[in-house]
C-alpha cells in the first residue's frame, strides 16, 4: 500500500510558555484508501491534529508529508487541494441561494471554468445522493441532508483525503446513519482515504483502523477488534466501548467467564444463545 | 394546545397540534421524537417564550392562553429555568463567576449576594474552584455548558427545562451531565423536563416519556412501558436503548424475557445465573 500521510515526531503547542504540549511526539503513517477513526476524550488533540494535517496550523517540531509532499509554506496550498474537511455543524457554512450554489462555491473561488464546475457539482451531489435537491434552499433541509450538502461541497474539489471532524455528533440518529453510510461508500466504492474523528464507537468500529489519542499522545493504534478487546483501558480514559464489551464487563462482575476476544453484536448473541439455550 | 408559526403567510406551519398532557411535580420527563417533530416548540411554551396559538397550558399555577400578555407571566421565567440547545453560545461575561451571577443580580440581589449564590451554584454543577475566575471561553465544551446551567440555577427555578443538553459532548461529558440532572432531581427536588435523542438516557434517568411525531403527541407513558414494545418503536422509526435492542435480538432467537431489560446491568443479572449454571465456559 502507498502511504498518503506520514507524520514524523510531530509536536505542537498553541502557547509556547505552556510546558505541556497539545500534541506530543506523534508518529503515524496512513495508507491511501484507508478508513481511519481517530478517537479520544474532548481536548485530547484530535482537531488540532486534523488542522495540522491540513496546514491550518504549523508544527512546533516534526514534519508532515501528504501525497509525497512535505508541508511547508510553499506546499501548503497544493496540499490543501488533496484534503477536504467536514465539520460538526454545517449550518453556519452555508453560502448561496440553493444547494447547487452552495456546492459550487469552493469551485467558483478557485476559478474553475463554468462547464467543468457544472459537471463537478452534479457529480458531487450524485455522490451524496442529493441530486434531486439541487434547486432547494439549504435552510429547508434536515440535519443529515445539510451535512450531505456540506460533504458534496468538499467532494466537488476532488480531494484524495476527507477528514470528518465530529461530523455526525450534532445529528439525530437518522441523520447520523445517513452520514456513516455515506462515509462507508466514499471509502469502499469511491476510494477516498477517510479520517473520521468521532465519539460514536459504532461509527469507529466500521473503520479499518482506530487511533486513540490521550492528552496529545497516540496510546493505541490498531484494528477495531484489537482496540475493543482492551475494553477496560478505554473505559478508564473516558471512552465508550461497543455494547457487547459493556455487557461482558457487567457479566464478568457477576462471576461469568467471558471470552477475551472482541465479539461483534451478532457474535455476542450467538455466544449467549449457545449457552443459554443449550439444554 | 397547538402552535402554528407564521399564521396567514405562505410559510404557515403547524408545529404542535392539539396536544394534552400533564407533568407531575418533581418528576423527570424526557421528550423524544425526530428532528422537526415539534419538541423545541413545545418546550418553549413551558416558560412562556412561545404562547399557544390555540388551547392553553398551566405551569406552576400560571395559566397561559393565546391572549396572555408577557407582563402577566409574573414569576414564571424565574420559576422555570430554560436551558437552550448549545447554551454555551450565550455566555458573555469576563469570568465564570460573573457569568453565573448575572441573573441573580438582574433579579435584584446585591453584587455580594449574587456572587455568593454563583459560588454555591458553581459547586452544585461541579465546576472546579480553579476555573471560577477564568474566562468561560477558555473552558472545555462540557464545562462551558455547566457554567450556562449554573447561571440558570442561580435564579433558583423549581422546574428545569433542557433542550438536547448532551448533544455534542463526549461520552464522559454526557454521562456526567446526566448524573448532574439526576442529582438536581433527587437532591434538590427539581422537576426536570428534557429533550433527547439518547434512548439509553431515557431508560436510565426518566420516569415519564412524551413522544412527539409531526407535531402530535403519540405516546405519554413510562420508559418501561415505552420500551416494552419494540415493534411500535420500530414502526415509528425510533430507536431502542442498546440493552433493550440487544435483548430483543436474544428474544427473537428464543431466549424469553418477562419484560425486556433497559440497562446492561439488568440484562447481565438475568443472564449470569443461566451462564454460570453451564459450568466452565470456553471462549
Ligand atoms: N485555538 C486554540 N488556542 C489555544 N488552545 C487551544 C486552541 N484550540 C484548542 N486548544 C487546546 O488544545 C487542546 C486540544 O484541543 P483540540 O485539538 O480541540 O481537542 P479535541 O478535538 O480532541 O477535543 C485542548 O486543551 C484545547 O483547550
Ligand atoms: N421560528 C420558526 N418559524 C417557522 N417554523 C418553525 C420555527 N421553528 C420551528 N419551525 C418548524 O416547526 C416544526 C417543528 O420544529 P421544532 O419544534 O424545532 O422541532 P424539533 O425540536 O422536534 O426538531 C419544524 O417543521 C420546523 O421547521
Ligand atoms: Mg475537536
Ligand atoms: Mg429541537
Amino acid at each position: 500500500m502507498n502511504s498518503i500521510i506520514e507524520i514524523k515526531d510531530l509536536s505542537f503547542s498553541y502557547d509556547h510558555e505552556e510546558p505541556k504540549k497539545v500534541l506530543d511526539q506523534v508518529n503515524l503513517t496512513i495508507d491511501q484508501g484507508q478508513w481511519v477513526a481517530l478517537i479520544g476524550h474532548n481536548g485530547s488533540g484530535k482537531s488540532t491534529l486534523a488542522k495540522l494535517i491540513d496546514g491550518l496550523l504549523t508544527p512546533t517540531t516534526g514534519t508532515i508529508t501528504v501525497a509525497g509532499q512535505t508541508l511547508s509554506e510553499e506546499t501548503v496550498w497544493e496540499i490543501r487541494d488533496h484534503i477536504g474537511m467536514v465539520f460538526q455543524n454545517p449550518d453556519n457554512q452555508f453560502i448561496g441561494a440553493d444547494v447547487a450554489g452552495d456546492v459550487a462555491f469552493g469551485l467558483e473561488n478557485r476559478g474553475v471554468p463554468y462547464e467543468e464546475m457544472h459537471l463537478r457539482v452534479k457529480e458531487a451531489l450524485k455522490a451524496v445522493n442529493m441530486e434531486k435537491f439541487a434547486a432547494h434552499e439549504p435552510v429547508r433541509l434536515s440535519g443529515g441532508q445539510k451535512q450531505r450538502v456540506a460533504i458534496a461541497g468538499v467532494l466537488a474539489l476532488r480531494p484524495q483525503i476527507v477528514i470528518f471532524d465530529e461530523s455526525t455528533s450534532m445529528l439525530d440518529p437518522k441523520g447520523r446513519q445517513e452520514i456513516v453510510a455515506l462515509m462507508r461508500r466514499l471509502n469502499k466504492e469511491e476510494g477516498f482515504t477517510v479520517i473520521s474523528i468521532t465519539h460514536d464507537i459504532d461509527e469507529a468500529s466500521l473503520a479499518d483502523r482506530i487511533i486513540v489519542l490521550d492528552d496529545g499522545k497516540v496510546i493505541a493504534d490498531d484494528a477495531p477488534a484489537k482496540i475493543f478487546s482492551r475494553g477496560n483501558e478505554l473505559f478508564k480514559i473516558g471512552l465508550d466501548v461497543p455494547y457487547p464489551e459493556r455487557l461482558k464487563h457487567e457479566l464478568a462482575h457477576l462471576g461469568v467467564q467471558v471470552p477475551k476476544k472482541y465479539l461483534t453484536e451478532k457474535e455476542m448473541v450467538d455466544w449467549l444463545c449457545q449457552y443459554v439455550l443449550k439444554k | 394546545m397547538s402552535h402554528t408559526y407564521q399564521v396567514g403567510t405562505p410559510l404557515e406551519e403547524v408545529a404542535v397540534k392539539e396536544v394534552s398532557f400533564e407533568i407531575k411535580n418533581q418528576s423527570f420527563t424526557a421528550i423524544v421524537g425526530h428532528t422537526g417533530s415539534g419538541k423545541s416548540t413545545l418546550l418553549q411554551h413551558l416558560n412562556g417564550l412561545l404562547k399557544p396559538t390555540s388551547g392553553y397550558l398551566t405551569i406552576n399555577g400560571h395559566k397561559i392562553t393565546p391572549e396572555t400578555k408577557n407582563k402577566e407571566l409574573g414569576d414564571l421565567r424565574q420559576e422555570v429555568g430554560f436551558v437552550f440547545q448549545f447554551p454555551e453560545a450565550q455566555l458573555f461575561e469576563e469570568t465564570v463567576l460573573k457569568d453565573i451571577a448575572f441573573a441573580p443580580k438582574n433579579f435584584g440581589k446585591s453584587e455580594a449576594e449574587a456572587l455568593e449564590i454563583a459560588r454555591e451554584k458553581a459547586k452544585l454543577v461541579k465546576l472546579p474552584e480553579a476555573v471560577l475566575e477564568r474566562s468561560p471561553f477558555e473552558l472545555s465544551g462540557g464545562q462551558m455548558r455547566r457554567v450556562a446551567i449554573a447561571g440558570i440555577l442561580a435564579m433558583s427555578p423549581k422546574i428545569l427545562v433542557l433542550d438536547e443538553p448532551t448533544a455534542g459532548l463526549d461520552p464522559v461529558g454526557r454521562f456526567e451531565m446526566m448524573e448532574l440532572f439526576k442529582q438536581l432531581h433527587q437532591k434538590e427536588g427539581l422537576t426536570i423536563i428534557l429533550v433527547t435523542h439518547q434512548m439509553n438516557d431515557v431508560a436510565n434517568y426518566a420516569d415519564h416519556v412524551l413522544v412527539m411525531e409531526e407535531g402530535q403527541l403519540i405516546a405519554d407513558t413510562t420508559s418501561k412501558e415505552l420500551f416494552s414494545d419494540p415493534s411500535w418503536l420500530k414502526a415509528h422509526h425510533l430507536s431502542l436503548p442498546q440493552t433493550t435492542d440487544f435483548a430483543y435480538q436474544l428474544q427473537q432467537r428464543g431466549i424469553s424475557f418477562e419484560t425486556l431489560p433497559l440497562t446492561e446491568h439488568e440484562l447481565a443479572r438475568f443472564l449470569a445465573p443461566k451462564l454460570n449454571q453451564r459450568g466452565k465456559i470456553d471462549g
